[in-house]
């Protein structure tokens, strides 16, 4: 089947005083119609960049992007306005992503109105009906004549999920949707967007740095985990979670708290070399990762970029020299011998 | 087009009461009395003032706000409680126009009353709705004096000039010419001018800051600069400059002039709103969905810009003005009587600046053009409340 949206070596930069920012940095992505997959990773990763642009918020520097095998640019103006209408983006702010100054009615009939969604008046407004229904916002009547500002965090952000439904979109791009809204509304917000997903066959990328946020959510489909724009591990979510290959992924795993004090306690805690993330403008040669990564080998980590590849012993590909090459992960400094739990 | 020269007028106010028959009649036809006799009120009023410029719209919003009353008891099956199967939308054309002009009538009420609420802010709208009624309709009442009354000489007295008394209000000025008909005639021209002026500098202002914040590159860089540049001009001395050499016998190029001189500030304002509202997560989502650039300017950026640019169009209004009286204070533009301003100059040359009879004379046009002043700066308080959906709502 051919992917609803494939990225090639994309690349990503910007020029801030005259300096380069490699932001993304070949990049590779594939993404196939009704999938679920969840782009993970800490700010600056680039995460919200690759959302940016499938949405078609920002061109790539370099590489290309396919989308239902071809690139945009084969299609006339018109034809690459209506493609690009079927990605639809979803903000993460709840309090900026709509406008204050119109009712929620008049929100969600730009769209309809301007794409000719709807005939008259009143088909609008069943529409309009609809939409909110099927957000859960419900009944349709308290909301519709509401400014945003007198909706809760997570009603904003269902009218904003709502507003990306009146073009009738292919794909959704989640840009952390659900961060900002109370602990209490996730867990329905994130419902809701599956079965959207299942009504609709919607395409969602899930944007998070929130790894226990991202399990939850992708547990049918797939985890791209992003460190200074790269993916350093994909594979499906039940195997990246269950047995994480990278070390990135493996540090941002025993990071996530456990509800139960003893698992917390008792949790094999992997200790970085460094804290600090590094300079986007001075990223360190060979594997981004190197200069906190416990398993630093010298000599290897830090010469060439590692590609995402297999891994021996892994479902998932991930790009760490020494798993490609078979090699067991050793803390630096010491020996295979001295720690037991290190697994190849 | 009838416009503003029929002005308190008879024509006028035939205009003016037609249009309200607009809303009379729709009060009647909705039985909403009150509203239709207020809406009849207003609009022959405003029909009086400003002819069909100011008529029509008034006819438009006085007719939404008996409708929405009118609809304020009607089901709208949008708010119905029942299932989307068993809710009928569909609505004759009469029934959308009523609806959506119901819609416009509750903003104006809720307008009204955020006008209303903020105190401060309605005593300056009631004193500006003073001074525009009596400069305009004022003279409908008042018969204007121009010429010298050597009758009115009290006896003994050195000159004609006189405190208020009976039969004259604020007395007599250095013609002995009754002051109240130069106030009540003398304001229409100095309000008429500032506002004028006000209109261009804020257009200018509007234009060029959304195109140099939304174009951005060349645009911006040149439209700065201009900017820049003029704003390293001092405004009024240039004026003064200027008005030695440009003929200044129509108010409105004096308007322009002024418009000209004083758009750079608002615009840089603009400018930075417009680049700081571009990047807004909700103009983003509306380029996600291709709604188009004019649908991102006047639906998206500029409805959050109004409270703003109305406030600084107020302020505007308030600089104009005062520089007018200036350049007319230091003799820099033709005279004409009846003027406010050209009271206060000619009590300066005719050298009655410091005769206590003369206190009626000069202080009228003082006092007055001050109660302007201030009724602006207050009403500039309540604009902020009216246009922003958040303090209109009152939540």
């Amino acid at each position: 089947m051919t992917p609803i949206i494939e990225l090639r070596h994309v690349n990503r930069s910007f020029i801030k005083d005259k300096q380069v920012i490699p932001v993304l940095q070949d990049v590779n992505l594939s993404i196939e119609e009704n999938e679920i997959i969840c782009l993970v990773g800490e700010s600056g990763c680039g995460k919200t960049t690759t959302g940016k642009i499938i949405v078609g918020l920002l061109d790539p520097s370099q590489g290309e992007m396919l989308i239902d095998g071809q690139p945009i640019a084969n299609h006339d103006k018109q034809a690459q306005k209506r493609i690009r209408r079927q990605f639809q983006i979803v903000h993460q702010d709840p309090f900026a992503s709509l406008n204050p100054a119109h009712t929620i009615g008049d929100i969600l009939s730009f769209p309809l109105r301007r794409h000719k969604m709807v005939t008259g008046t009143g088909s609008l407004r069943r529409r309009i009906w609809e939409l909110l229904t099927m957000v859960d916002l419900t009944p349709p009547g308290d909301i519709v004549n509401k400014y945003p500002h007198q909706l809760s965090g997570g009603q904003r952000q269902r009218v904003s999920i709502a507003r990306a439904l009146t073009v009738q979109p292919r794909l959704v791009v989640a840009d952390e949707a659900v961060s900002m809204v109370d602990v209490s509304i996730r867990i329905s917000l994130l419902k809701m967007l599956h079965r959207l997903r299942e009504e609709l066959g919607l395409t969602i990328i899930f944007i998070t740095h929130d790894l226990a946020l991202a399990k939850y959510f992708a547990w049918e489909g797939r985890i791209a985990v992003m460190y200074l724009g790269r993916i350093v591990e994909m594979g499906r979510t039940p195997d990246v979670i269950a047995n994480p290959a990278h070390p990135y992924t493996r540090a941002l795993l025993a990071a996530v708290p456990e509800a139960d004090p003893d698992l917390t306690r008792s949790k094999h805690v992997l200790q970085l070399r460094s804290d600090e993330i590094p300079r986007l403008t001075a990223i360190p040669p060979g594997c981004a990762f190197h200069p906190r990564c416990p398993f630093y080998v010298p000599g290897l980590c830090d010469v060439d970029v590692p590609a995402l590849g297999a891994a021996p012993g892994f479902v998932q590909q991930a790009s760490c020299w020494p798993l490609q090459k078979g090699l067991p992960l050793v803390p630096a400094g010491l020996t295979p011998e001295m720690t037991a739990d290190a697994r190849p | 087009m009838i416009g503003l020269e029929t002005v308190a007028t008879p024509a006028g106010l035939l205009i003016g009461v037609l249009c309200g028959l607009v809303p009379l009649g729709a009060g009647v036809y909705y039985k909403q009395y009150r509203a239709g006799l207020i809406g009849l009120i207003a609009c022959t009023v405003t029909g009086f003032g400003c002819g069909l410029l100011g008529g029509l719209p008034m006819i438009a919003l006085t007719y939404a706000v008996v409708i929405s009353y009118a609809y304020v008891n009607k089901q709208d099956p949008f708010t119905s409680r029942m299932a989307l199967e068993d809710v009928d939308f569909s609505e004759t054309r009469r029934e959308h126009f009523q609806r959506v002009m119901a819609r416009i009538g509750e903003r104006t009420r809720a307008s009204i009353r955020a006008l209303t609420r903020n105190k401060a802010g309605f005593a300056g709208f009631l004193g500006i709705m003073f001074f525009v009624l009596v400069t305009v309709f004022g003279p409908l009442f008042i018969r204007y004096e121009g010429e010298t009354h050597m009758e009115r000489r009290a006896p003994g007295a050195l000159a004609l000039v006189a405190p208020p008394s009976e039969g004259h209000p604020l007395g007599l000025d250095w013609k002995g010419r009754d002051v109240l008909s130069h106030m009540v005639h003398g304001g229409q021209r100095l309000i008429a001018t500032s506002i004028q002026a006000g209109i261009i500098a804020t257009a200018l202002a509007v234009a060029l800051g959304s195109a140099a914040g939304l174009l951005g590159g060349p645009v911006d860089t040149v439209l700065s600069a201009i900017a820049n540049f003029i704003l390293t001009i001092p405004g009024f001395p240039l004026l003064i400059v200027l008005a030695a050499v440009v003929d200044f016998d129509s108010d409105f190029m004096l308007a322009v002039l002024f418009g000209v001189l004083n758009w750079p500030t608002l615009m840089r304002a603009v400018r930075a709103q417009v680049m700081s509202l571009r990047e807004r997560d909700y103009v983003q989502a509306a380029m996600v969905l291709d709604l188009g650039l004019w649908h991102v300017i006047s639906r998206e950026v500029f409805p959050n810009m109004v409270s703003y640019i109305s406030i600084n169009f107020i302020f505007t209004i308030r600089v104009a003005m005062y520089s007018i009286i200036g350049l007319t204070f230091l003799g820099m533009v033709p005279l004409r009587d009846p003027d406010w301003a050209v009271m206060i100059f000619t009590g300066r040359q005719q050298g009655v600046l410091f005769l206590p009879e003369a206190a009626g004379m000069l202080l009228s046009p003082i006092i007055a053009i001050a109660l302007f002043q201030l009724s602006l700066v207050l009403f500039a308080r309540s604009l902020e409340e009216i246009f922003n959906p958040r303090l209109r709502s009152g939540l």
